[in-house]
């Protein structure tokens, strides 16, 4: 039996990388290791044009990715339009066109 | 009269295959075409468009005037090969008339007739031919000696760097090479035991008695025909499979282009015209940066025209171009080769996705109304002084205008394009369209050169002139209604790929510095003007590259002793602001700083 204490708690939310498949993860840091580099500032989704737009967001999506969370990232990488504008202001100088691509390509069948 | 000897028989073999698979490529390749494009042919087969295409087909499949316009000494290396063998063919003709009067020759009689003339027992010499021939295979062995030397050292010729071959093509290569060769040694035996001959053929036949002498030659005489014969047929063998497809295929792509088709964002077969026409000289190689500044030469327009060609094409060759579109300038036989790069993309990574972009539904941040429009596109938004400069510029000339994505907005479309995924940039194309049309405007002023070439050629704004923001200040400038003090700054200009190669934009821009200031040009300006490395185009290239390409560029814009650099991309401007020592400009700045109250 249920009962209300007027507060409840939230289903945990814990990314288990032990239990995550990091093929691909590992395949896609193996191609462009250097999106290792990134040090999640998130000014690749302040300037986003599609993250202005909706709430899609890089940072958060390419780090599910590494951590093997692949579940939707196809269909939100497909939010972004390729402006280019984050591979500009990245202080780490990632290719985040690149990173995107090769996302979208390594899950496409997910 | 008998024009037959066993010795012929690989010739004659060679030369059918040869005109077979011609034949049957060119006409799959003509039935595969759409529709559309047929139809455009039969249009323009009775226009002057083939007037226009034979002259041209002169001037470039004989006497190869753009290779000319390369090099000089490129020019007369292939002419001299290429003119020099027709003139052979063609004079050949003419040689046989002469001695038999007009008659039914067959091919090989022409081609052999040092040989059947003496089987046919014709001794009668004619000098002044025998004097034309020599002096042909002199022209054409000039040429082949030229090549031969290319390949040890390419600068002799002009270029910096030439194309590695596959095996394919060095097979055809080789027996070109030996084709000419062992023509001369032939037709000297020829003439040193049954006489005629002139310069050449003559004394290199009197030099042959004397090192091998008489007997040895007879015996030779034979043999040295049939190897004349078999360097031809190998030739005629190789050559629909191999680079030199392009001798014949230069052709009917001269035809078909005067008549109006193109490459397009999606492969078609008359691609196949484009791809085959490709002569793999590498001329693309030495324009491109990428081989310049990064030393990454395997990614070149001829070699990607290539792997295209013989299916190996790999995405790692495909994606890494600046699509500056230097080769494709250069390129002597004017391949499409920027657009054949794109249809690769498109084939290798269109996905269509029904409900992408769904988000777009309704969207509309635009603010402000007016018959003009201003499109700032993402790059612009990310140089907000750009988009202020331009906002001054509107107030001083009392312009009402439409801001379309001051608040932030939808893409134009070209990077997606870029990347091949056509169908996607499609959906952004007409949501920009629909916005447009809704807003009622007539004039669309962007100062993103990128935005302003897809507009230009992908969106239908009939009805809306669509300017870069050079040329509307350019207009404003000549109307009188913008009026600048003139300064004493010594500028200097970089043209954005996207703006003058890939627009056309040279002058503009020019004249309204000129309007506020003194202009310096670089070493690379209008057409030869270098990129900036920061295209949108690659996706390959990492951080340190594109960082190389720009102070590659940087360094030679300061070179000029300007006291700024200024460009009209604010691409290009971010990629310059990060190696260049002083501030870089966009033209509109510059502008807003001296409009006179």
């Amino acid at each position: 039996m249920a009962l209300n204490f007027g507060y409840n708690i939230s289903k945990p939310r814990v990314i288990d990388i032990d239990r995550n498949n990091l093929r691909k993860s590992v395949e896609i840091i193996r191609e462009l290791p250097e999106l290792q580099a990134c040090i999640g500032c998130g000014t690749c989704t302040a300037s986003c044009t599609a993250g202005n737009l909706t709430s899609f967001n890089f940072r958060k999506v390419h780090t599910l990715v590494r951590r093997g969370e692949y579940q939707g990232a196809y269909e939100e990488l497909n939010k972004c339009m390729l402006c280019g504008k984050c591979r500009l202001l990245c202080p780490r100088g990632i290719n985040t066109r690149g990173v995107i691509m090769l996302i979208k390509r390594k899950l496409g069948d997910f | 009269m008998s024009f037959y000897a066993p010795f012929t028989l690989p010739f004659i073999i060679g030369t059918t295959i040869l005109f077979l698979v011609l034949i049957w490529k060119y006409l799959s390749w003509f039935f595969d075409l759409p529709r559309s494009d047929k139809r455009l042919i039969f249009k323009g087969i009775p226009t002057f468009a083939t007037l226009r295409s034979l002259w041209e087909v002169v001037r470039e499949c004989l006497l190869h005037v753009r290779i000319f316009k390369v090099d000089k000494r490129l020019g007369y290396m292939h002419a001299s090969l290429a003119f020099g063998w027709f003139l052979l063919i063609a004079m050949g003709s003419l040689e046989t008339i002469a001695y038999l009067g007009f008659k039914m020759v067959p091919l090989q009689g022409h081609v052999f007739f040092k040989y059947f003339a003496v089987a046919n027992g014709i001794t009668e010499h004619k000098a002044g031919w025998d004097f034309v021939m020599d002096f042909l295979l002199a022209v054409v062995l000039s040429g082949l000696l030229m090549a031969w030397f290319k390949r040890l050292h390419s600068r002799s010729v002009g270029m910096r760097r030439t194309t590695r071959h596959v095996l394919g093509d060095r097979v055809a290569l080789s027996f070109l090479w030996f084709i000419f060769p062992l023509r001369l040694v032939a037709e000297s035996i020829t003439v040193e035991l049954y006489g005629g001959g002139s310069f050449l053929t003559a004394s290199f036949g009197n030099l042959l008695d004397l090192i091998f002498g008489h007997t040895l030659l007879s015996y030779a005489y034979e043999p040295a025909w049939w190897c004349y014969s078999i360097a031809l047929c190998g030739f005629f063998v190789a050559m629909p499979f191999s680079r030199y497809m392009h001798i014949f295929t230069e052709v009917p792509l001269i035809f078909l282009r005067n008549y109006g088709l193109r490459a397009t964002s999606r492969k078609k077969s008359y691609d196949n015209f484009e791809v085959q026409a490709c002569s793999r000289c590498g001329v693309c190689i030495d324009p491109c940066q990428l081989q310049s500044v990064l030393n990454i030469d395997s990614v070149q327009s001829v070699y990607f025209v290539r792997d295209r060609r013989y299916n190996m094409l790999t995405q790692q060759v495909a994606q890494n171009c600046l699509m500056c579109g230097r080769c494709a300038d250069k390129c002597p036989v004017g391949v499409n080769l920027l657009t054949l790069r794109q249809n690769s993309r498109d084939a290798m990574r269109n996905i269509p996705a029904e409900r992408r972009y769904d988000y777009f539904k309704g969207l509309d941040r635009s603010e402000g109304a007016g018959r003009v429009g201003y499109f700032a596109g993402c790059m612009t938004l990310l140089t907000p002084r750009t988009m202020t400069a331009m906002e001054q510029i509107f107030e001083a000339v009392n312009e009402q205008v439409w801001w379309a994505d001051r608040n932030g907005g939808v893409c134009c479309g070209r990077p997606l394009k870029l990347s091949g995924e056509t169908d996607s940039a499609r959906k952004m194309m007409r949501y920009n369209t629909e916005l447009f049309r809704k807003h009622n405007i007539r004039t669309l002023v962007t100062s993103c050169p990128i935005c302003l070439k897809v507009f230009k050629e992908d969106y239908d704004l009939e009805g809306i002139e669509v300017l870069h923001h050079s040329e509307y200040i350019e207009r404003l400038l000549r109307n009188g209604r913008l009026t600048l003090e003139k300064g004493v700054t010594n500028y200097t200009y970089h043209d954005p790929c996207e703006l003058g190669r890939g627009g056309g934009i040279y002058e503009a821009p020019r004249t309204v510095i000129e309007a506020v200031g003194a202009l310096v040009e670089a070493e690379h300006n209008r057409r030869d003007s270098l990129c900036c490395g920061s295209s949108l185009a690659n996706t390959v290239i990492n951080d340190a590259s594109q960082l190389r390409l720009a102070s590659a560029l940087t360094e030679e814009l300061e070179r000029t002793g300007a006291d700024s650099i200024v460009t009209a991309c604010p691409l290009c401007k971010k990629a310059l602001s990060r190696t260049a020592k002083e501030r870089v400009y966009d033209l509109a700045e510059i502008v807003a700083e001296h409009i006179t109250k």
